[in-house]
């Protein structure tokens, strides 16, 4: 009933009563659309000021160079220079390797665990899920000092190799440019795992599990659930922990500072960690730090690109 | 209407950064401005509450000038003062800025170059003359004194005597000698009595810094930024004598302070070549006292070289803030004139200052048992006066972490010249 009364009234409207109408609709719409700018105003505000504002001033910066406060544009020299910057190429081959390693290490051991955490068989459950997870409730500087710790020349590890004969004499690890790369490696992957475990735990419960009794019955092995069903499943989850940890790499920071601080030699140093080295340890330049700066930004977006390239919806 | 509300907001976001970089104006020009503002509060900065804060303790308890105000001491981590003092000065607002801040020698010129108008020169105030040469040399800037010079760190060789005589020497034969002669003890010790002769940690060029300032020699040029790394003898010289204790395997590796620390506090070593700070840490193994002594520095088998070297050091700085006359005249009071303030330092923590008349002080007389009744202070403080000044320059870290890869290269088997030129090429390339 009401339908065609609204409907005949419409027809009824004068042509110029509808325009006004459609006005009011409209003004209205934009009067909610100002509504909701007006609740996100603020946090829009304090991006801005927050976030964008110093980008914007970080990337004037890393045109600047000059000891501390004399700072003077320099136009491209600070890029050139970052090419031709040992130290500079030393932080981001290491980063790169650790990128390398790391990343696809810890992606593939976590999806491992949450596969096995996830058999309903499975008893104590909790217990592992919490066992694997507690690494990341640790702060940085603590495990990175209890990690320094048991590598050191006396440390856990080495006693223990020599004890049971797996080595003739100790290995000083952090002293030496491979081994102080592994512990690095181990230490970060010891760290996070548990993080990016708990996505893929979440992701698991949410697949239908008549996927899985269908491809029993048709005969599926757990190799082939896993690599068919499982894996790509979880995709979107796979794609997002690959970028975060990628960026989180990339930054890495407290790690490197308090296991090695850089050494042996410049064998571990990160980006970050130049960067921070440039800022304060010597004579701050701040114009070339912030160069170096955004060339974590400019490899955090083609990495990321790359990613979604190679994972993500092909549309 | 998209474009409308974007608009609205990039103009309400810039009427935001507008109200926000105003406001800065106004605060650092109510605080940066010329003229003294009568405060009644200074605030000072350091890092160690046992040896620098404590110190400034000590030295409120001393003043005993006419100033009427209160000195506020904060302690902050070297690193975080550091940190602070750069993105403050450095964003050119002094707000939270202290009056008085304490910074490691080696770093004092590029504060002091980097924020040129950032300090307050003290040179009217203190006399230098009073202070040992080689601590003006690193204060002072453009014919100005900006620093007073606070603790020395004359570096001298902790030796564990009982080591020594077991290996057939006494304190004598390892007095005054050059670190070839050092090398050699080394190896008969270690023979003797299975003991490394000392600590090296390859990730630390202390060792080498030491060992080049017996000959008036730094990482840098008089000028205090050209890198002097290529065909700078002293360097080359201190290299090959690291990579003699190396290859001497007289030198127990270590890799950080804790372990140092430990590796003479366990009497692992039978000596401890670095800076005089280290005292209360040799003290602390009660059950060692009187087996060591404390000899002067090796030197460099060099003609010109001396037994006194420095390591680490540090000095007062008084901000260009309001207050800045306060904080002179507190330093002035304190550690500028009072020879007194430094038998305290001595007798209460064992800071050993660069004020010379302090040293006909009684503190400065005392024989200390843990090193066999030997009157330690005297003999450091008659080593601080004969270290060769040399200047820090800018860039000590950082042509440092530069050696430290070139350390070990030439350890590992590579020619020294070309490590060396390496280095400097690499050091001239970044330090622009």
């Amino acid at each position: 009933m009401s339908q065609l009364g609204t409907k005949k009234a419409e027809v009824d409207l004068p042509v110029r009563t509808k325009y006004e109408e459609s006005r009011r609709q409209k003004t209205g719409v934009f009067f909610k659309k100002k509504v909701g700018w007006l609740f996100i105003i603020v946090s829009v505000i304090a991006i801005t000021i927050f976030n964008f504002y110093p980008m914007v001033q970080a990337f004037l910066l890393s045109f600047q160079s000059g000891m501390g406060a004399n700072l003077e544009y320099v136009g491209l020299d600070n890029w050139r220079r970052l090419f031709g910057d040992p130290t500079f190429i030393a932080a981001l081959t290491n980063t790169t390797i650790y990128l390398l390693i790391q990343v696809p290490l810890m992606i593939v051991l976590a999806l491992f665990f949450s596969v096995l955490l996830n058999d309903p068989k499975l008893k104590f459950k909790s217990f592992f899920r919490i066992a694997i997870f507690l690494p990341c409730v640790t702060s940085l500087v603590a495990y990175s000092v209890v990690f320094k710790y048991l590598f050191g020349i006396d440390g856990i590890v080495n006693q223990f190799l020599i004890n049971f004969g797996f080595i003739p004499q100790t290995i000083n690890f952090l002293a030496d440019p491979f081994w102080a790369k592994v512990v690095i490696i181990l230490a970060i992957t010891w760290r996070w795992t548990g993080y990016n475990m708990i996505f893929y735990l979440a992701a698991l419960q949410n697949v239908d599990k008549s996927i899985y009794e269908a491809a029993k019955i048709d005969g599926a092995s757990s190799f082939q659930q896993f690599f068919q069903i499982t894996v790509p499943m979880l995709k979107p989850i796979i794609l997002f922990t690959s970028i975060t940890s990628t960026i989180g790499t990339l930054q890495i920071f407290d790690e490197i500072v308090n296991i090695t601080n850089g050494g042996p030699g410049n064998a571990t140093i990160s980006i970050s960690q130049y960067i921070y080295n440039l800022s304060f340890e010597y004579t701050p330049d701040f114009g070339y730090a912030s160069t170096v700066s955004y060339v974590i930004v400019i490899l955090v977006v083609i990495l990321s690109i790359i990613q979604f390239r190679v994972a993500g919806e092909k549309k | 209407m998209k474009k409308f509300n974007l608009m609205f907001l990039a103009a309400a976001s810039m009427a935001a950064l507008a109200a926000c970089s105003s406001g800065d104006e106004e605060a650092s020009g109510g605080s940066g401005s010329e003229g003294s503002a009568d405060v009644d509060e200074i605030t000072a900065w350091a890092w160690d509450p046992a040896f620098n804060i404590a110190a400034l303790e000590d030295a409120k308890e001393a003043y005993n000038g006419d100033g009427d105000y209160e000195v506020n001491i904060i302690e902050n981590a070297q690193d975080d003062i550091i940190q602070k003092l750069n993105t403050g000065l450095s964003s050119g607002t002094t707000n939270g800025m202290p009056n008085i801040v304490l910074i490691e020698d080696y770093r004092a010129q590029s504060f002091l170059q980097a924020y040129p108008d950032a300090f307050h020169p003290l040179t009217d105030v203190i006399d230098s003359e009073d202070f040992a040469d080689y601590k003006i040399a690193t204060t002072s800037f453009d014919g100005e004194q900006y620093g007073l010079p606070f603790d020395s760190g004359v570096a001298a060789l902790y030796v564990r005597t009982d080591y020594l005589e077991e290996a057939g020497y006494s304190v004598e034969d390892v007095t005054d000698i050059t670190w070839q002669e050092y090398i050699e003890i080394g190896k008969d010790v270690k023979e003797a009595t299975g003991k490394n002769m000392l600590t090296l940690d390859p990730n630390d060029l202390a060792q080498v810094r030491m060992m080049i300032q017996t000959n008036g020699s730094w990482y840098v040029e008089e000028d205090g930024s050209t890198p002097n790394i290529a065909g700078n003898e002293t360097l080359e010289k201190g290299f090959e004598t690291y990579k003699e204790m190396m290859d001497a395997d007289i030198a127990k590796i270590v890799s950080d302070w804790s372990q140092f620390v430990g590796a003479f506090n366990s009497g692992d070593v039978a000596s401890v070549p670095t800076g005089n700070w280290i005292t209360p840490s040799v003290k602390q193994a009660a059950d060692q006292s009187g087996k060591w002594a404390v000899v002067p520095m090796p030197r460099l088998d060099m003609e010109g070289a001396v037994n006194a070297s420095n390591l680490g050091g540090s000095s007062w700085y008084v901000l260009n803030v309001d207050g800045k006359e306060q904080a002179a005249d507190f330093l002035l009071n304190t550690f500028g004139s009072n020879p007194d303030l430094y038998q305290t330092l001595v007798k209460d923590i064992g800071a050993l200052g660069t004020y010379s008349p302090a040293a006909e002080g009684d503190a400065y007389a005392v024989e200390d048992e843990f090193f066999g009744g030997q009157q330690l202070i005297t003999d450091l403080s008659t080593w601080t006066d004969k270290i060769p000044a040399v200047n820090y320059g800018l860039h000590t870290y950082a042509i440092e972490d530069i050696l430290v890869t070139g350390m070990q290269d030439y350890l590992n088997g590579a020619e020294l010249d070309t490590v060396l030129e390496n280095v400097q090429g690499q050091a001239e390339a970044q330090l622009k």
